[in-house]
């Protein structure tokens, strides 16, 4: 005896048709339906089963041999999807003492377009920013090639030797706005050394190590 | 009748199943009745006492990468379980597990250690039975490009990999932020005379030189101190207007309170040795303003970290998965599809002990998948191929990322 009963008999006295009408005391519908012929009565059920057979499959989604669809993937954090690679300086002609331009290939993995503006090269003696646009988009699975013209403006506070030589930029999506550095490898460091010794060789800069390199080599100043 | 039909058939492919797997699992792991092989990945972590909030944190990281493979079946015909050995923090406690580990037939890899001095005293046990180790955490750069790394690169043991990066970022990083972010000119350098922290402290003080900071004062410290009055005197004399400490949480988290509780309002600032929620509730608000850098970037950024936090969160775990327990979890995927990947490649079949654990070596090296802490690889050195790193600063009694950065040279 382990089977579950009603709580309350069918015919309790209690249940007697009273509790389940709410609002009003008019006929209710079902009471309409057993009045209506039997031929009207399976016209009237014939037509529903239509209409509701059209509505469904006006609403509701299409079939996927069985399988939900997955929920959309979150939009990714800008600076998890963007990729930069410095690829040399650019050749440029006439170009001040105080002045280089870099180049690198951007690239975003994934997600929707990322908005990306160059706002600096880690010290506050030099400035940085993408030309011709200091702000430029790259498309998911596009790579861009972007020129960044780097200035020294004040000698003062930097090292004559950038190692571990930093690119920060804004990087904003529809998911966020985010500000990053990346961090280039030895030869972004010794091309922006470069240009340090350049413009700042003959002042008052701090010197860096000692140098290592053969003379005229272009990791001359680079332990 | 349909019924006895379904019967028959069913004991018919289960019988061809058994003998299918049986034959393919010769001396790998151990066989369950049901015909599937299991096979172990250790984790060695400090899991009680001194950094036992972070090795507890790498733990349940394999633990939860380890229960995703056996409820998704990543490897069919293969379990997977967790063996975890307590190395208290100590080298020689971590090699005693080494050996335990080569010694477990059914151990195909492991993941640890959390401290780089112990992983120092491991790496050559794991060398020598051709078992994977990949650590979560260590940041010591010479573990993968040798003694001379800042000059010579070259890998002393095959067999190791990691998934976090190095401190010859960290320390860069950390230092930039110091000299440009928070425009501090002389900094005070402290370590606990550990192999990590004092390796991370060195790059710091160079770096942060180079940039043109001038370094106030050096000092060491041993783990376990509690008392550092007589380091607050000199930090307090000194001038400093940045404290650097290379080391873990446990004693830094005293340094700080001690420090302001003496008057000196200045920033302590860390590496992800430091980066736990222990420190910011012992030091409680002497830790405001403090930072610490840590590998990778923030969890909460990484949409594939999503299920596993709110995982570690729902099983109760105890410990810290803030700093590397992401990083375990994808230090042991690596491991399993590694596995996989051997398998595979040997006709559906595991190749007996030794020769799957030399097999899933050379596999993790060729790792190419998409983890939960962003993409998998390693580089010729066993360094992890996902060289990212955030700043952080205790702001209103929390850790918040104030910077973030990419390695991409």
């Amino acid at each position: 005896m382990s089977g579950i009963g009603p709580v309350e008999s069918v015919d309790s006295p209690e249940i007697d048709g009273s509790c389940d009408v709410i609002g009003g005391d008019s006929p209710r519908l079902t009471d309409h339906w057993h009045t209506l012929p039997q031929r009207t009565r399976r016209a009237v059920l014939t037509a529903g089963t239509v209409t509701a057979v059209a509505v469904g499959a006006v609403l509701l989604p299409p079939f996927h041999d069985g399988r939900q669809d997955e929920p959309t993937p979150p939009v990714p954090w800008p600076a998890n999807i963007t990729e930069w690679r410095y690829t040399g300086l650019a050749q440029t002609t006439d170009t001040p003492t105080t002045t280089g331009f870099f180049r690198f290939a951007v690239t975003v993995e994934s997600g929707p377009p990322v908005a990306i503006r160059v706002i600096g090269a880690a010290f506050d003696g030099l400035t940085a920013q993408a030309v011709p646009d200091p702000s430029f988009t790259v498309r998911t699975g596009a790579t861009r090639r972007v020129t960044v013209e780097i200035s020294v403006s004040d000698c003062s506070g930097l090292p004559l030797n950038a190692d571990l030589a930093f690119l920060d930029v804004t990087l904003r999506n529809t998911r966020a706005i985010q500000h990053h550095s990346f961090i280039f490898g030895s030869a972004y460091s010794n091309d922006l050394s470069q240009l340090l010794h350049r413009a700042c060789g003959t002042t008052k800069a701090r010197p860096g190590p000692r140098p290592s390199g053969s003379a005229g080599s272009q990791n001359v100043d680079r332990n | 009748m349909r019924q006895r039909s379904l019967v028959i058939l069913t004991s018919v492919l289960t019988t061809g199943a058994l003998t299918l797997t049986a034959c393919g699992s010769r001396d790998s792991g151990s066989k369950s009745d049901s015909g599937s092989t299991t096979l172990t990945i250790g984790v060695d972590a400090p899991l009680s006492g001194e950094n036992s909030t972070t090795g507890l944190g790498i733990q349940y990281g394999v633990q939860i990468a380890v229960d995703d493979a056996n409820k998704n079946n990543w490897v069919p015909g293969v379990k997977f379980k967790v063996k975890a050995l307590d190395d208290k923090a100590q080298p020689a406690t971590g090699q005693s597990n080494a050996t335990a580990f080569t010694g477990d037939s059914s151990v195909v890899g492991a993941v640890g250690p959390l401290n780089s001095g112990v992983a120092l005293s491991m790496q050559k046990v794991f060398a020598s039975a051709n078992m994977v180790e990949i650590s979560p955490s260590n940041t010591d750069p010479s573990l993968t490009q040798g003694k001379n790394w800042a000059t010579t690169k070259t890998r002393p043991y095959k067999t190791y990999f990691r998934t976090a990066t190095t401190d010859a970022l960290q320390g860069g990083f950390a230092a930039d932020y110091a000299f440009n972010g928070l425009k501090k000119k002389k900094a005070y350098v402290v370590d606990d005379k550990q192999t990590y922290g004092a390796g991370l402290a060195g790059i710091f003080n160079s770096g942060f030189k180079k940039l043109g900071g001038t370094i106030a004062g050096t000092d060491h410290v041993n783990t376990g101190d509690t008392d550092f009055s007589s380091l607050v005197t000199k930090i307090k004399n000194s001038g400093a207007d940045l404290v650097y400490y290379g080391g873990q949480y446990d004693e830094s988290e005293k340094i700080t309170k001690q420090l302001k509780a003496a008057g000196v309002k200045i920033p302590l600032f860390g590496g992800d040795g430091m980066y736990a929620t222990t420190y910011i509730q012992t030091a409680g608000k002497a830790a405001e303003g403090d930072l610490a850098t840590s590998v990778g970037v923030p969890v909460d950024t990484l949409p594939a970290a999503k299920a596993f936090v709110s995982t570690y969160k729902a099983k109760g775990y105890k410990g810290d998965y803030g700093a590397y327990g992401g990083y375990s979890y994808d230090a042991a995927s690596a491991i399993i599809k590694a596995v996989k990947a051997v398998k595979d490649a040997n006709d559906g079949k595991l190749p007996d002990s030794n020769d799957l654990r030399s097999k899933v070596v050379d596999a993790v090296q060729k790792s190419d998948f998409e983890g939960i802490t962003g993409k998998v690889t390693f580089d010729q050195y066993g360094d992890t191929g996902n060289k990212q790193l955030t700043v952080y600063q205790v702001t209103n009694g929390a850790w918040k990322a104030v910077k973030t950065g990419t390695f991409t040279g």
